[in-house]
This record gives C-alpha cells, structure tokens and sequence, in this order.
C-alpha cells in the first residue's frame, strides 16, 4: 500500500507538470488557432464564390463588363468607391451588407441589366451568416492583389503591347507551366469553358492551329499578321477581337505589365504547339 | 451596564481550561466532525495505518457521515485486487464523474442553437484557455467510458454476478448501459459540424423506421423536434444530454451501487460452493478495510487515471478536428456512425430496415435486460458454464464483425473516379492534401502517371498515392485513366488544387473526365489535429 | 484514555514520530491542495470572459483621421460605451468647470454611463453639457460633475496613443492630487490610438453643489 502512496504522489505531481506545460503554450496555441480558422474561412469563401460569383464577377473578381462590375479592384480597397457613394461604414461591412441583401435595385450610375441576387438566409437568400461571413473575408483577401502591393512583379522590362516587337525563342514547357501555374490561364482556357479551350478538344483544333486560320478569317478585326502574333495580340489587347460565343472584358487586361519578353515567348511557344 | 454582559460560551471554555488547551480541543471538535467520527489522533493512525484499536473509530464515518454512508467499511480480500473485477465499475463510475465536472466547464461556453453553436465551438478552441483541453478531454473520457461499461458489463457475465440475488442489479446496469450509449449519442450533436449532423442523422433515422408508420413519424417528431434535424433537434438533445440523461442515470447509479454494496461484491466464481452467495458472510481475517487500504488505493487510482488523461488529451489525442459547419443539404463522402454504433449500420446493410434495425435490436436489448431472470443455472463456475461463456465470445465476435460491416468502405462505394479523389481530398477529414506542408505545394500541372518527377519528396508522395489509387479506375468500362493535380496562385497565402480524372469509356469512345477542386491557405494548419 | 494491556489508544498521540508512511501521505496531500489551488486557477482563467478587439470591454483603435476636432461635439460610439470628447481652448475656459479639478487640453474617453445609478446619460448641445434623464445629474465635456446626486465626476477609459508600428507615446496618467485620469494629448507621429474599455478609471469624488470637492 505504500507503493500506492508514492505512485499516487508521483501521478499528482506529474499531473501538476502536464498543467503547468499546457498553462505555457496556451496562448499561442489559441492564436495559432484562430489564425487557422480565419485562413479555413477564406478557403470556404473561395470555393463558395467560385460556386456563386464567378458566373457574374468573373474567376478573379475583376468583373465582366455589362454584367457585374468588378471586385478585385484598386478603388474598392483604397476607399475611392465607397467614398464616391458616400458609404460611411466600414469595408468589411459593407461588402458582407451587399452579399446578404444584394441589389433589388439599381446603384446609382449603372446600367447592369440584371440584379445582384440576395444571398443572406435573413433575407430569403440561401447562405448562412458564417457563408456570408467567409466569402467576405475571401474578397477582402484581394487587397493585396487590386492595389498591386502583392502582386509578383517581374523584374526587369515587361514586354508592352506592341505586338510587332521580336521576341525571344520560347520554351513550350516552361510555358506551360506558367499558364497552370502563376498566369491561371488554364483555369478559363483549359479547366473550364469560359475562354476559348487551348487544347484540342473533340474534334476541333487546338489554338495553335485556330490561331493561324483565324486570321484569314473576314471577321477578323485585330491588327495581328502572323499566328505568333494572334495570339500575342489575344493576351495583351483581348478585346481587339473577341471570338463570337465569348463575352469581351473577361480576360485580364494588364498582361503586357506582368510579363517579361521571355514569359511571353515561352507562352506563345506552348499556346502554338496546341494544334 | 447589562446590554454589555454579552454571553459568550466559547470564552468561557478558554478561562476555564487557559487559551492553549481550549484551542486544541476546538480543532479536535472540529476535526471529528468535519471527518464524522475521527479526531486527529484517529486520522493520524489512518495515515500511519497503525491497528486501529476497538471500537473501530474508523467506521463512524460510513456510520455516521453522508459521504461514505453507502460505501463498505471493508471488502472481501477475494475481492480487493484487480481481478475478479478488473476495478470496472469503480472505472465507470470515475469516468461519469469526470464527464459531468468537464461537461460542465464546456456549459459555461455553449449554447445550444444551430446559429451559434459551431462559433461557439470555434470560440472555445480560439479564445477560451484551457478551451481545447477540456473539449479533448471531455471527448476521450466519453469515448473511454463506452468501452469501460461494455467491459465491465462483459465482467459481470463471465464471472456470472448477475445471478440470484444480483438480477436487479443486473438490470439497473443494462439501463446504465443504454444511459451511456445515448448520453455519447446526444452529445456527438452539439459541436454542430458535418460530422455531428450526419453522424446522429444515420443513427436517429432508425426511430423513423418503427411501424406503424404514424407511430414512427410521431416518435421522430418527437426526436428531433421536426423532419429534420435542426434548432429544435439540436436543444432536445442537448436536455437530453445535460439534465435528462444525467438525472436518469445518477437514479439507475443510485439504484445499481446500493445493491452491489446491500449484495456485497459477489466474490470470484471459484471461490465459494456453487449455489452459494457468502459476499456478505466476510470472516474478520478476510477484511480489507476502506480505511487506509480502499481508500488509499481510489485514491491513487484518482491520481494516476488523471495524470494519464491530462497528458493523453495534452500530447497524444485530440478531439476530432472540427469539420466544416453542418449542412444539411450535403451528406459527405463516407460519413459513418459514431464508432458504438457501426455495429447497428452494419446490420442495416444486410437487410430490412426494421427487421435489422429495430426487431432485432430490440429483442437483442429484451433479452439482455432479462438475462439473469431466464438464465437461473446456479453455478457460477466457469467449467458449468461453457455454453454461456460461448455465447459471449461468440456475441463479441459478432459485433465486431458487424462493426466492421458498419465501416463507410464495406458496401458503400460511388464511382471509382471521386472513390480516387476521396483519397487525397476525403470529404470527412483533412487528408493528404490538406496535411501537407503548404509552401511544398509548387506551382504547375502534374501527371499522377509522372510522379517520380514531380519536384519534391511531398507531391512526390502525393502523386504516387493518386497514381496507385486510380488503377482502380481502370476496368472492363473504362481505358486510358489518367490523372492530373494542377496547383494554382490564386490569391495572397491562397492556392488552388484541382484533381482531374480523365478516361475513356471502351463502349463509345466517348472521353469522361471528373473533377474537384478545394483552396489551401498557408495557415490552414490542417496538419496540427485541430 | 489507555488502558495497560487492552491497545484502545485511538490512533497515535502527537508525541509519537511520524513514520514514513504518514509522511508520504502528507506529501501527497499536499500535492493534492497544490493540484488543487492549480486547478482552480485554471477554472479561473477558464471562465473568465475575454473580449476580442471591437467588443466592449476589449480595445478599440481608432486612426488619428478618425478623432474629433478641439472643442467639437463630444463623438459617440456606442459600440464601446463612450463618449470621445477633445477639450480645447474654449473647453480649458468653461466657467462652469469646478476649480478643484485641473483641467488639460486633449482627448477623453468618457463612459456613457452615469455614476449615479447606472443610467445612460445625453449629450445636450443646446446647453453644452451631458445631462441624465434618471435623477438630473449635469456634466460637462471635461467629464465634470456640475449637478444633480451623483458623487463623483464621470468615469473614463484608458487611452493610449501610438505610432504607426505600434509603439506606445503617450497614455492616461492620473492628475495631480487624485487618481482621476488626464486628457491625453496627441503627440508628433502619432497614428492612432487605442481605447480599452476593460480598463475604467474612477471619476474624482465632487459632492459639492455646482462641482467641487
């Protein structure tokens, strides 16, 4: 039995040491813990705003024009949109006001053809508040992006519009891997029908081949003389020609300023070997 | 002047006995009654265990006192050690303890609502300290305490207790034993996440199931408040599981515990006349005595189960990470029952709902309940008794297999595309994908077939996981399986995953393709258990 | 009592030495009350409500752009409970501030509710001070009690102000001759401050008709 007594001593104090332990760590656990949980609630907004959004707003918020304007964008965050009407909240609440109660009217100033839906549940919309809550926190997650403070910058001189200009030779893989990687091309252009398929798919060609016919076509309304140049012309000044089936004002417009002259070569390379 | 001739006896007693003298006797005072019956010598020769002298002071207490007043003054040597009984009902009994004191500690923080339950939840992990623990700790006594009843009731048959005159007892227990299963039942609802709603919708679905139709649909309104489970569920079972369950059980307890102390402690089957119950017939020099020896031993026990708890619920077990708020318009990839209830889900899947969800159940439950009033041998002796010893192994076997049966992966399979998928990104837990170290997920396209490319030992691993779980994909229908993971930018700390299936069907050619994709932000933290 | 030959001695005397068995047990009890004690910290740390920042009874941060301009109308915000008031030049020469209590120029973070009895009191600009509807107790925007039951000037909440990286410049400190809180001053390179409502200083005590001690 005094075996028992010390056993029991030793337990009590090493129950004493494994509260003291977890007394220590307590605090950056539970921030650590909210960190986590903020970050899982812009994942969530993620893949409800690709469900809900990206139809109107477009795959990265920068908006379609005449349908949704866009989100991700400079003025929404420096404060210029909301002080042009005159909002007096905060950011935060009023993009969580205009996901719950949405548009059943007209902003002033916008001739948007159809309305915001009501997405809040307390307004017969079919998100709940934590829902609402996450796709607010995912588009607040844009700021860094639409005021340019997070964007990756290439180093060095980008390539411009003018697609005339001699370009490097391109590498097709590394072109590749930027399109489904950093470019998310592959996202409107590969993955889901949004732009125009890259690859060739049941029947029709690639681009790389669509490319060199289309520029005899009569339609055609752009500038370019080649099909290297087709398609240069297709990423820096999309809305030069739009194909018929697609909407203008999809893509986003500031290629020419993110890529360098070799990102674009390599791009070009690999787009021209999708026949 | 007489309204300052105030009447204080205590002073009395000082002036008569001098300062010193009158103090020890109020602490002696005290003492015995704070103890019920011992003064400090007495508690002293307690902590010395010294022979105790006669009369025995040590058993005023139980005498006496409310605290110890059911408790034996001593068991039989027979009975003291770890077997026959393993200490079960004492672990159970410890456990239901433990499981009040941390539920109520969780009390303080939730409130049983669908609007505010699940942030409630998040709350307590984020921003209550000590939030995580009691919540982990309150889970793995639950779960702890299931198996510690099922044990001790399996004891309780082998060792044949329930017989003449334990039959009672023996029913109070089966009652304590339902208390359990549905006070872990009641209680898997309220962190209010995927799991908690789907988990308990599978097992209260059952109550529908009762004929007459219309005495089902009633019970089930009755269950759940409505339909489905919703506000009115969630605060029926929390009730259920904070005042119904417990009320219900602390009287079964009152009612078991007094009659295995009335009964005594039935001791070993080998050691007395078949046909006999001697508990209560202890001779002088077969007693142990609760005080020092039982006492010091729960005690000990008390200590040691609570530093073992901390440290697991600290170090090694964490409650299962919070899943993604309950939805009720998707049931997840291979949701499954809590685990004491795969058995019942593993009788469902052999055949008809109310045969083998409730008759068989029932008359299960019928029979067990009843057990020691049809089952009257009266040997309790191991070698009289080799059918009944049979039956029980073979009633373990069965629930074990049919808790097997009851798995998410036994008989329950969509098509082998998401099936491969489900393997990295599985829709009830975190799973590779979600574990791995964010900043090794580099940017690009991958073929599962090119894994041993890919540029690190992470998506390494990952890949080959696809590429060996997508060879399941081919068959006899389907050719040419390939499999893709692309890893996007797709906004500050925020990727994008998606996993592609593509194949072709060998009837026409066609190309079929299946794909999902989920966003992993750098602090998702999913690898941390929490 | 003992008695020779018959060992009725109820347990051992306080002469006899203690064995090593009773010392392992009051090592064990007293292992026990520390365990105790520990956990009933625990409890405490436990149970007590925390406050995120925005909530009442946590921090609030406000940008400099954001504060009220000297000698303005006190800026409500109801969220933390308090009334932001700048006291100016013209604030510094109110008649009607009671002489006992110094009076510095800056910022205040007074809290709405009356010391009287708990009532929420109104701001009147008409007649330039606070005014309760409960029992009529009167202060001004320096937090001055100058009528009505109430013993004491209006209670107010820690302010700090900081810079841009979150440096602390300078704080409430209490004035001279009381425990009652200064007005805090916004120094060069400030970038906002924070105001904790979980932290209330006590209004210097003022019972004389018309404000005073």
């Amino acid at each position: 039995m005094k075996g028992q007594i010390a056993l029991g001593l030793l337990a009590l104090l090493a129950l004493i040491g494994v509260t003291v332990a977890v007394t220590l760590g307590e605090q950056s656990r539970m921030t650590e813990f909210t960190r986590a949980y903020e970050a899982r609630a812009i994942e969530a907004g993620a893949t409800l705003f690709e469900d809900s959004c990206r139809p109107c707003h477009g795959p990265q918020g920068q908006g379609i024009e005449g349908v949704a304007p866009a989100i991700n964008a400079a003025d929404l965050f420096d404060g210029s949109r909301l002080a042009k009407i005159g909002y007096g909240g905060t950011l935060p609440d009023y993009v969580r006001g205009v996901i719950a109660a949405g548009r059943p009217v007209p902003s002033i100033g916008t001739t948007y053809p159809q309305r915001m839906p009501t997405w809040g549940a307390a307004f017969g919309g079919p998100l709940r508040d934590d829902q609402v809550d996450a796709l607010t926190a995912f588009i607040l997650n844009w700021q860094d992006r639409a005021l340019g403070t997070g964007v990756p910058v290439p180093t060095g001189p980008t390539v411009g519009a003018d697609i005339t200009v001699a370009m490097p030779d391109g590498d097709a893989a590394r072109g590749k891997s930027l399109s489904e990687g950093v470019l998310g091309c592959a996202s409107c252009h590969v993955l889901t029908a949004v732009g125009p398929k890259w690859p060739a798919d049941a029947g029709a060609p690639g681009i790389g081949s669509r490319a060199e016919t289309r520029i005899q076509e009569p339609g055609y309304a752009g500038q370019a003389t080649s099909a290297e140049q087709y398609l240069f012309e297709s990423v820096v000044m999309s809305n030069a020609y739009v194909v018929e089936g697609f909407q203008p004002n999809l893509m986003p417009q500031n290629y020419a300023d993110r890529l360098s002259a070799q990102d674009m070569a390599d791009l070009l390379a690999y787009m021209l070997s999708l026949r | 002047m007489a309204i300052f001739r105030l009447h204080i006896p205590v002073l009395d007693e000082v002036k008569r006995k001098g300062l010193r003298t009158a103090l020890n006797d109020k602490w002696v005072d005290v003492v015995t009654r704070v103890t019920a019956g011992l003064n400090p010598a007495d508690v002293r020769g307690v902590l010395r265990d010294d022979p105790p002298g006669r009369p025995n002071p040590r058993l005023t207490p139980h005498a006496e006192g409310f605290w110890l007043h059911m408790k034996p003054t001593y068991y039989h040597r027979m009975v003291d050690g770890f077997y026959p009984t393993f200490r079960l009902g004492w672990l159970s009994t410890f456990f239901g303890v433990f499981e009040i004191v941390t539920g109520i500690y969780l009390m303080i923080y939730y409130t049983p609502s669908p609007v505010v339950a699940y942030e409630n939840m998040l709350n307590l992990l984020s921003n209550v300290p000590f939030g995580q623990l009691m919540r982990d700790l309150h889970r793995l006594a639950a779960e702890l305490m299931v198996i510690v009843v099922v044990l001790h009731m399996l004891r309780t048959f082998v060792t044949g207790s329930y017989k003449k005159p334990r039959q009672f007892t023996w029913a109070t227990g089966v009652i304590l034993l339902f208390v359990t299963l549905v006070l872990s039942f009641s209680g898997y609802l309220l962190p209010w996440d995927q799991l908690s709603l789907w988990a308990v919708t599978i097992g209260a679905s059952m109550v529908e199931a009762i004929p007459p139709e219309i005495v089902g649909r009633n019970v089930n309104l009755l269950v759940r408040g409505a339909p489905e489970f919703g506000a009115n569920g969630l605060l029926r079972f929390y009730l259920l599981h904070v005042v119904g369950l417990p009320l219900a059980g602390i009287v079964a307890f009152g009612v078991h515990y007094y009659k295995v102390i009335h009964h005594g402690h039935s001791l070993p089957p080998e050691g007395e006349k078949v046909g006999e119950d001697t508990a209560k017939r202890v001779p002088m020099d077969s007693r142990v005595y609760f005080m020092p020896e039982i006492l010091t031993r729960e005690l000990w026990y008390v200590a040691g189960l609570l530093a073992v708890l901390f440290a697991a619920a600290a170090y090694l077990y964490n409650a299962p990470a919070l899943e993604p708020h309950a939805n009720p318009l998707i049931t997840p990839l291979h949701t499954t029952a809590p685990w004491y209830f795969l058995w019942l889900q593993g009788m469902l899947k052999i055949g008809d709902k109310v045969i083998w969800g409730l008759v068989i159940p029932g008359v299960l439950t019928g029979l067990l309940l009843l057990l020691p009033y049809f089952e009257v041998g009266p040997s309790r002796r191991y070698g009289d008794r080799r059918i009944g010893l049979s039956l029980a192994a073979l009633f373990v076997a069965a629930m074990a297999l049919l808790s097997y049966m009851g798995t998410p992966h036994y008989a329950v399979s969509t098509s082998p595309d998401q099936e491969a998928v489900a393997e990295l990104l599985p829709q009830t837990h975190p799973g590779p994908l979600r574990s791995a170290p964010w900043d090794d997920l580099a940017y690009g396209s991958y073929e599962a077939a090119a894994w041993s490319a890919a540029p690190n030992a992470t998506l390494q691993d990952l890949l080959h996981r696809y590429d060996e779980v997508l060879t399941d994909v081919q068959s006899a229908g389907r050719a040419d399986v390939a499999g893709r993971m692309v890893i996007e930018d797709w906004q500050t700390d925020l990727k994008k995953v998606t996993l592609r299936v593509t194949w072709t069907n060998t009837a026409d050619g066609t190309a079929g393709e299946f794909s999902q994709s989920v966003y992993l932000h750098r602090d998702g933290n999913y690898g941390q258990g929490a | 009592m003992t008695d020779a030959g018959v060992q009725t001695a109820p347990g051992a005397d306080a002469g006899v030495p203690l064995s090593r068995r009773e010392f392992l047990n009051y090592l064990w009890g007293a292992s026990m009350a520390v365990f105790l004690a520990g956990g009933g910290g625990v409890t405490l740390w436990f149970a007590l409500p925390r406050f995120r920042e925005g909530e009442f009874g946590g921090v609030f941060t406000l940008p400099i752009a954001e504060l009220p301009a000297p000698d303005s109308q006190p800026t409500d915000f109801p969220d933390g409970r308090f009334w932001l008031v700048n006291i100016g030049d013209a604030g510094l020469q109110d008649p009607r501030q009671p002489k006992d209590y110094s009076l510095q120029p800056g910022l205040k973070a007074i809290y709405k509710v009356c010391v009287h009895l708990g009532c929420v009191y109104k701001w009147v600009p008409t007649n330039d001070r606070f005014e309760c509807p409960c029992h009529g107790s009167k202060y001004l925007k320096s937090g001055a009690r100058i009528d009505g039951p109430a013993r004491r000037n209006l209670d107010v909440f820690f302010i700090e102000v900081l810079d841009a990286n979150g440096n602390v410049l300078s704080r409430s400190e209490p004035t001279m001759g009381s425990q009652e809180a200064a007005a805090v001053t916004i120094p060069a390179g400030a970038a906002a401050l924070r105001i904790d409502t979980g932290r209330r200083v006590v209004g210097a005590v003022n019972s004389k008709p018309g404000g005073g001690i």
